[in-house]
């Protein structure tokens, strides 16, 4: 039994992987984590029924409530096998505007939740012959863009956390992934970059299939890279 | 079933570290974490006993509280030389297999326990060929040991625990001190059979500030690269 748990599974990239995962024979029970029921429900729609769904509302913030919410799923399911990381939170601000406020809702949602979700994960994973973690962070963590610091601080932050622990958890066969894509159609782009024509740009179901084709790739050669994702085609 | 005796009492004075070698990080994991690491999945073991310094015992839970969550485990008082400490573990098996490893050797593996368990024979230990030149003598050389005749005698190991208490029970009389149990089983159960098994080069024990350094490439190539 393959129990995948997918954050940020209510829109964008997250509701994508949702729906292609759920083609995926490999897994038989998937647990959809944002905070927008709504979202939630759409994915589940799109999903296909041959797989198991839960949908649970959970605001990633609340770390200290994130290992209860865990351990829970791993009661029911008896196993965590697949982690996928893909919750992001963006309020791009020039150095002399953020604010305390701006920087730490963006680290904490980011870098601490996806952290902190880890490694209640992994206390579970070591149990596993077998897992896989996808830490999806962004372009921006490795290339300067003014105006975007405090996100571009913490996906570097989800980039390097995710080399160093594909390192560190090499030993009990968990394979780490990080997936930084580019500019991509999402909800959030949207807002962000409103006159932008989304149709030119790359589509949350692209970055969906590379982390499709990375999770079902038995030889985890990319694991614990930055996996730049781009759309050539543009 | 068998009982665990994990020596983690060691002093480390020869590593030159501030803490005891066992809690000092090769790959940026405490010794004693390395070993634990293969033990929690085998299912022949039903009783952990961990010989330390009573003054870390906080540390240890702490470590076992956030990597092997449900673990049962005991914690004894160890003695002042590793045969006292093995002689406290002794005093509380519950089984009449007992297995035998240190903090130490961190880079046993989770198939090398099992061979040892699995193995027919009661009484069985790890020892790996000599590649170097043995000599006997300090100041001047006494006599030439045949190297293909000795073995470099490794841990984990395994005992008849009543035989092996047995053993100690008259080594302690006697006052004898012995680095390693094989050879105090082999002194005072002479009728006893003691089986070797086949150890590799890697298992080493961590002694000296240098091995630290060759353990994190034993840890990279071996233990992460190549273990099936």
């Amino acid at each position: 039994m393959t129990t995948v748990i997918i954050t940020g599974a209510s829109r964008g990239i997250g509701r994508a992987t949702a729906v292609k995962l759920s083609h995926c024979s490999q897994v038989d029970n998937m647990v959809l984590i944002a905070t927008n029921y709504d979202g939630l429900l759409e994915t589940q729609r799109q999903m296909s029924s041959g797989v198991h769904s839960e949908l649970i509302v959970f605001d990633l913030s609340q770390l200290w409530n994130i290992d209860q919410m865990v351990q829970s799923i791993y009661d029911k399911y008896g196993s965590i096998d697949w982690l996928l990381n893909i919750a992001g939170y963006a309020d791009p601000q020039l150095l002399l505007d953020t604010t305390i406020d701006n920087l730490s809702q963006t680290f904490t949602v980011n870098f601490f939740s996806m952290a902190i979700l880890t490694k209640a994960v992994v206390k579970f994973m070591k149990l596993n012959e077998q897992s896989q973690i996808v830490n999806v962070a962004s372009t921006a963590g490795s290339t300067p863009r003014p105006g975007w610091s405090a996100y571009a601080a913490s996906k570097a932050a989800v980039i390097n956390f995710s080399e160093t622990l594909s390192e560190e958890l090499a030993e009990y066969h968990i394979a780490v992934y990080c997936v930084s894509p580019g500019r991509t159609a999402t909800d959030l782009r949207k807002r962000l970059a409103p006159e932008e024509d989304p149709t030119t740009i790359m589509q949350p179901e692209d970055v969906a299939y590379t982390i499709y084709t990375l999770l079902t790739d038995e030889t985890q050669c990319l694991a614990g890279q930055d996996l730049i994702v781009r759309n050539k085609k543009m | 079933m068998v009982s665990f005796i994990l020596l983690a009492a060691g002093k480390g004075s020869r590593v030159e570290q501030k803490m005891p070698k066992q809690y000092v990080s090769i790959a940026g994991k405490p010794l004693l974490l390395h070993v634990l690491d293969k033990l929690t999945k085998i299912q022949e073991i039903d009783q952990l006993i961990i010989c330390c310094e009573l003054e870390y015992s906080g540390l240890i839970d702490t470590m076992i509280a956030n990597h092997y969550p449900g673990l049962a485990y005991e914690l004894i008082e160890g003695g002042a030389t590793r045969q006292q400490s093995v002689w406290h573990g002794l005093q509380v098996c519950k089984n009449e297999t007992v297995v035998i490893h240190e903090a130490a050797r961190p880079f046993v593996r989770t198939k090398d326990f099992l061979r040892l368990i699995q193995d027919e024979m009661p009484n069985v230990i790890y020892g790996a060929d000599i590649p170097f030149t043995v000599l006997k003598g300090k100041e001047f050389v006494e006599d030439v040991l045949k190297r293909d005749e000795l073995v470099n005698v490794q841990l984990p190991q395994k005992f008849v625990t009543s035989r092996l208490k047995e053993a100690y029970k008259k080594a302690l009389a006697n006052k004898q001190e012995f680095t390693e149990d094989a050879g105090l089983f082999y002194t005072y159960c002479e009728a006893e059979k003691i089986k070797v098994l086949k150890g590799l080069q890697y298992n080493i024990k961590v002694t000296y500030p240098i091995d630290f350094l060759v353990g994190e490439v034993i840890y990279r190539e071996y233990i992460v690269g190549r273990e099936e």
